[in-house]
């Protein structure tokens, strides 16, 4: 059976559709790589907001490649499908800290509109996080909503289940 | 101005980007500007059409640093001022070409929210385009995009900035070693 693909008529080696179109430019699928790799490998944010944030973005967008992923450091720090499961409301939801709370809440205003943050949405995850963490937070979240849109754009299959 | 929300770290030094708060993260930067000048200076697209985007999304996320930048390859390539003053809401009925404008239509789909291109802008796009200067264009774009977010969303944003021609970005950076991890 073929995997399924972008509508892109080329594609070039991969696990995944998503591999297989970035693979279209392998030197820049390289460094994407490795800066996309450095906040879950150095820890430079809990892996469990992270990835909290990573979800919600791709949710907003309807990004199917990106919610068919799992981040193995996440999932070792002990996030379950059940909490995952309440993402969608999790303003209503209980089983949310005030930090993920309040990450969330900056990361649905920076994918909708990064220039209108307000400081009340800011202070909480600056307070918490301290400013090398929030500089990496805010990373983060860049390559997040990029990754989506970009998946959006090229329609990037989701991962293949066995 | 706007208040900074995270300050430059202490003794920074005066670089733009190295000296912003950016620098907190010293290996996600390198990481970062390896993979811009990856993008800008060892790609398959031409500079000028990238530098199209990177103003669109400038201008719709309201970055004033982005804004204000034009990178020199760009410019040597014939992306002059006049062409940047077309790059406004209202560009349908501008002098652009029909491949510059394709280039605008792409970049405003991405920033929407619904970024999805129906058949007709795929075609469009393929007809101009070859796919791997596609998937860079639209990594380009989500390298922008994210960049121009980072910096309005850390505060500290200059109401205006003038206009500055910068050497456009490569790795290793051309003229000195990278940044020490």
């Amino acid at each position: 059976m073929l995997a399924p693909m972008s509508w892109l008529p080329e594609a070039g080696p991969g696990q995944d559709d998503f591999e297989r179109v970035f693979a279209l430019r392998p030197d820049l699928f390289a460094a994407w790589r490795e800066f996309a790799g450095l906040f879950w490998q150095r820890r430079l944010v809990d892996p469990v907001l992270l990835e909290l944030c990573r979800l919600r973005i791709a949710q907003l967008h309807g990004a199917a490649h990106p919610l068919s992923l799992r981040t193995p450091e996440a999932r070792a720090a002990g996030l379950d499908e059940a909490k995952i499961a309440r993402l969608a409301e999790w303003w209503k939801q209980p089983g949310f800290s005030d930090l993920e709370r309040a990450g969330l809440r900056f990361a649905e205003q920076f994918v909708t509109d990064a220039k209108g943050m307000s400081d009340e949405e800011a202070r909480p995850v600056v307070a918490a996080l301290g400013d090398a963490g929030t500089v990496a937070f805010v990373e983060a979240l860049a390559i997040f909503d990029g990754a989506s849109r970009f998946c959006r754009m090229l329609d990037v299959q989701p991962v293949e289940t066995t | 101005m706007s208040a900074p929300r995270v300050r430059p770290p202490r003794g920074s030094g005066s670089d733009p980007i190295a000296g912003s708060a950016l620098g907190h993260q010293p290996e996600t930067l390198t990481a970062f500007l390896k993979l811009y000048g990856t993008l800008w200076s060892h790609g398959v697209l031409d500079q000028a059409s990238k530098e199209l985007a990177r103003l669109r999304n400038a201008r719709i996320v309201d970055c004033t640093i982005c804004k204000s930048i034009r990178f020199a390859g760009a410019r040597e390539e014939g992306l002059s001022e006049a062409v940047v003053d077309q790059i406004r809401d209202g560009y349908e009925t501008s002098a652009l070409s029909a491949r510059q404008k394709a280039v605008l239509r792409w970049t405003d789909t991405f920033l929407s929210g619904e970024p999805e291109p129906d058949a007709a802008q795929r075609a469009e796009m393929l007809a101009f385009f070859t796919p791997a200067e596609l998937v860079e264009l639209t990594a380009g774009l989500a390298l922008f995009m994210g960049f121009s977010k980072i910096a309005v969303s850390l505060g500290g944003m200059p109401d205006s900035l003038p206009v500055s021609i910068q050497p456009t970005p490569d790795w290793p950076p051309a003229g000195g070693a990278p940044p020490e991890r």
